[in-house]
């Protein structure tokens, strides 16, 4: 092929800003990547990461399934989904993690070999207004509930389990209930 | 202490990426022609970077490096289309292959705009070859074809192009 009259084609890389709006976006979701997994490089690479907000990590089977649960059910807020492996969804002050295992990052086996599981004693809990009313409504939309309302220390609480068989506690507050103010 | 020290000190990750996010963006979105297609792109491109350099063997993060992801991106993005419109683009082909003269002059508006009409191989390769200036290994390699098919694929692409280029000049 003659070379070449098509050179004058060549267009080099001239720098254009994307809308702010994407572009602030994409910054947080690589600061949030960067923050997501295990590696803690990555986490000492980004102050941005260290916020006040109380982190919880919940490992999950399904991540689809339990962005919609918690979404749908508890009233998180969907920050982003990596999938097949990481959300980070907020509710109010709280940032909730959801991890897949065997997906790498927090996902990934330990040095020791040992995966990750959903599951176990630890929750995070939820203050709700109307606990009795709240559990109902969860248990008809097809929730599991692994223990119902019952009068515990200045709460009225129940136990509910995610689509993964993580525990979430709710609580709502009764006579003599304390928080610092 | 000097974790203290590295805390307040400003994140030089984070400013590589803030950096390189114009020219990314800026190397996609005329080749794209859709600025929904050069954000999906660039995004892409940023998070295959994160996740490149967590590797424990990543790549240097530079400018220069996070423009070849994004052409990656792009090439990735056409051969999608291609499996996706397989049939279509191959009955599109011209015939005439034969000779290719260009006007010693030639409207790179027109050209472009000729360009965003062919169909994904064709504008993947010419893109590849001439406004990104790549030996036709490389775009090959971008391509997943051989050098032969790759060959053959630019003669046919310049036939096209200048069919479809006539009609732009001409304001068909």
């Amino acid at each position: 092929m003659a070379a070449d009259s098509l050179d004058v084609l060549r267009l080099p890389v001239v720098p254009v800003e994307p809308r702010p709006r994407f572009a602030d976006a994409l910054l947080r979701q690589i600061a949030a990547a960067e923050a997501g997994g295990a590696d803690p490089a990555a986490v000492r690479a980004d102050p941005a990461g260290l916020r006040d907000n109380p982190t919880v990590r919940y490992f999950v089977s399904d991540l689809d399934t339990a962005v919609a649960f918690y979404r749908g059910r508890l009233g998180f807020e969907e920050e982003l989904v990596s999938a097949p492996g990481f959300a980070m969804l907020y509710r109010g002050g709280l940032r909730l993690l959801l991890s897949v295992p065997g997906v790498a990052g927090a996902g990934a086996p330990l040095p020791d070999g040992s995966l990750p599981s959903a599951g176990g004693w630890n929750r995070i809990t939820l203050q709700v207004t109307d606990i009795a009313g709240t559990v109902e409504a969860l248990r008809t939309a097809g929730v599991r509930v692994r223990a119902d309302v019952s009068t515990g220390f200045a709460v009225r609480q129940a136990l509910i389990e995610d689509p993964s068989g993580n525990l979430v506690e709710l609580i709502e507050p009764a006579a003599g209930y304390h928080e610092r103010t | 202490m000097g974790g203290q020290r590295e805390l307040s000190t400003p994140d030089p990750v984070a400013a590589i990426y803030r950096r390189a996010l114009p020219h990314v963006y800026g190397y996609l979105l005329p080749r794209c022609g859709s600025v929904t297609l050069a954000e999906d792109l660039t995004a892409e491109t940023f998070m295959a970077a994160v996740a490149a350099t967590r590797k424990p063997d990543g790549p240097e993060l530079t400018v220069a490096w996070l423009v070849g992801v994004a052409r990656h991106k792009l090439a990735d993005h056409w051969r999608r289309s291609v499996r996706e419109q397989r049939t279509a683009a191959l009955a599109a082909e011209p015939d005439d292959t034969l000779d290719d003269p260009w006007n010693e002059w030639l409207d790179t508006e027109a050209a472009y705009a000729a360009l965003r009409r062919l169909n994904a191989y064709q504008r993947a390769a010419l893109t590849l070859r001439y406004l990104d200036g790549l030996p036709v290994a490389d775009v090959a390699a971008h391509l997943g074809r051989s050098l032969m098919a790759t060959e053959t694929l630019l003669v046919r692409a310049r036939a096209a192009l200048r069919g479809v280029y006539k009609e732009e000049r001409d304001g068909c």
